[in-house]
């Protein structure tokens, strides 16, 4: 068993009258890939959030690495380590490939140090290197999302939360993607990931957590989860709820 | 970053020297008319290389940056005539205009770091109309509050001419501002914090989620530039001699500034200095012998500009370039 490196306990996040998340506790293991899924509205982008610092929790805790983070600021997190990819790819379109990479790398964790042999790293792990010199805004769908990511490796992770990066591919860049996630988990970062899309999520997940309306319904491995009674329930729906 | 900075923009640097060391020789060859709307250049290139640091580095528009004007020279003057006193200034004129500079530029610094806390947790046109109230207001209470003489006047102590007359001395001092300002802004562009500016102005949430301190970085850039704005508000102060709170807390200065910047190329280092030039070169000279038609020549002429050059003159000479660079490449 890994060590923890992102511990939830007990998370609740209301929102006025709304429980976005109940309670939830869940583990990321160091050096894995954990897959968090669920139906739409079921609390991942939540769950994100409140571990980025985007939005303060009701009640519970999180640590990182033994420290407890909430209430932390996004900038701290940061510099802690903590880097998101976003699912609408947030680019900054005037600035170039390079220097949408290299902001990551000045920033986030060590920032100054290696900038740039960070940068081209991050450009090479994500093969955009051939773009490096377009203006962010020129690239399609799929290289956005490539960009995310290597704007988020070069900050220097030790923890990568991956918001949906396959949404809106095709499958020969699905693969692409699990293949960069796969070799940023090589390289001893610790991967978070949200996706609908199930056969990626299978094919590339160490462990999966299952949420849905906002409770943790399920954990387990891609086999375990895919056999899951509850799970399928939460996806396919019961016969009883027609 | 500095070294490789200023490597990479040797032309242009050297294009700067050149541009500064002609300006320099102005007040010798030029008709005083003519001293006098290079002055206003150089005054309105350091107000939009000022305003840029914020704005267009930022993208923090400001609508109201004339409070800094007005309060620049108020607080310059005010200082100079209370707290100096005549006798001081007319014993050690230079020193004296030197200290109400700083008290100016710390005026300047001192509320910026007040309003900023509340002012910049406002994003867009809610930041830029903001401002706009913070002028009026320190408009409103210079005019009102007897002690600051704003709607009474106040008249500002000489300072030494060393032999020059009187438009070449502010000529200097407004040409000495203007490059020290540009100095800063181009430390600041090249500088880390100025990465993290630019991908502050393209998005602030993204950039916080890279660990760019943006509430940091958006406090500095605006004290900067207010105490930046305020020098040359003590500068023109002391070139009008008198001020009135109308005088100083002028509308038009904070929308110029936007205007110097968008014509220009926002964001840029020479901008600024490009849409100065147009600016006073048209109102002051081309078009000064038409003054019921002015207003509407150059509102026609903006209007043009913007839709043929959203980018500015820089921004469509960047955009040019580089269309013509990858035809270039991509030709067989």
């Amino acid at each position: 068993m890994r060590a923890p490196i992102l511990q939830l306990t007990n998370v609740t996040k209301r929102f006025r009258g709304l429980v976005a998340t109940d309670r939830v506790s869940l583990t990321v293991a160091a050096g894995s890939i954990t897959s968090l899924i669920g139906p739409n509205g079921a609390g991942k982008s939540t769950i994100f959030n409140l571990v980025t610092g985007y939005l303060p929790l009701s009640e519970g805790e999180i640590r990182f690495h033994d420290e407890r983070i909430d209430g932390k600021s996004t900038v701290a997190l940061a510099r802690r380590g903590i880097a998101r990819a976003f699912q609408i790819a947030k680019p900054f379109p005037d600035i170039s490939v390079h220097d949408n990479v290299r902001i990551g790398a000045l920033f986030g964790r060590d920032g100054r140090r290696d900038v740039d042999q960070v940068t081209e790293r991050a450009l090479a792990l994500t093969g955009l290197e051939d773009f490096a010199d377009r203006p962010a805004g020129d690239l399609t769908v799929g290289f956005l999302r490539r960009l995310e990511i290597a704007r988020a490796i070069a900050a220097r992770p030790i923890l990568l939360l991956a918001d949906e990066p396959c949404a809106g591919l095709n499958p020969a860049e699905t693969e692409e993607i699990c293949d960069i996630l796969r070799r940023i988990r090589a390289r001893g970062t610790t991967v978070f990931l949200v996706e609908h899309d199930m056969e990626a999520v299978m094919r590339i997940s160490d462990n999966i957590i299952v949420l849905d309306a906002g409770a943790k319904i399920a954990e387990g491995t891609p086999g375990e989860i895919s056999a899951n009674p509850a799970v399928i329930a939460a996806y396919l729906g019961t016969p009883d709820a027609a | 970053m500095l070294a490789e900075a200023l490597a990479r923009h040797r032309w242009w640097i050297a294009l700067t020297l050149l541009g500064i060391a002609a300006a320099a020789v102005v007040p010798f060859v030029l008709m005083p008319f003519h001293v006098r709307v290079g002055q206003m250049i150089l005054l309105s290139t350091g107000l939009g290389l000022a305003w840029t640091l914020l704005g267009g580095f930022a993208g923090y528009w400001s609508f109201g940056h004339t409070a800094f004007i007005g309060l620049g020279a108020f607080a310059a003057g005010l200082f100079e005539v209370n707290a100096l006193g005549t006798e001081f200034m007319r014993t050690d004129p230079l020193l004296g205009f030197a200290l109400g500079l700083l008290a100016g530029m710390a005026a300047c610094a001192v509320a910026a770091a007040l309003v900023a806390w509340p002012i910049l947790r406002l994003r867009g046109i809610y930041f830029a109309v903001a401002m706009l109230g913070v002028a009026q207001v320190l408009s409103e209470l210079t005019n009102s509050i007897e002690a600051f003489q704003g709607s009474l006047g106040l008249v500002l102590p000489r300072i030494p001419a060393f032999g020059l007359r009187t438009e070449a001395v502010f000529y200097y001092l407004l040409l000495i501002a203007a490059v020290i300002i540009l100095a800063i802004a181009f430390l600041v562009k090249n500088a880390r914090i100025g990465q993290g500016l630019a991908a502050m102005r393209e998005d602030e949430d993204t950039a916080r989620m890279l660990g760019v301190p943006t509430e940091r970085y958006k406090i500095t850039m605006f004290v900067l530039s207010a105490a930046l704005t305020g020098a040359l508000g003590v500068i023109y102060a002391h070139s009008l001699g008198y001020i009135t709170t109308g005088s100083v807390y002028r509308t038009d200065f904070s929308l110029n500034m936007i205007v110097y910047n968008l014509l220009g190329g926002i964001g840029t280092l020479v901008g600024p200095l490009i849409g100065a030039a147009i600016m006073v070169l048209l109102t002051q000279v081309v078009l000064g012998s038409f003054l019921n038609l002015h207003m509407f020549l150059t509102g026609a002429m903006l209007v043009a500009l913007v839709v043929a050059a959203p980018k500015g003159i820089m921004g469509g000479l960047a955009g040019t370039w580089q269309s013509w660079r990858r035809r270039r490449t991509a030709a067989p």
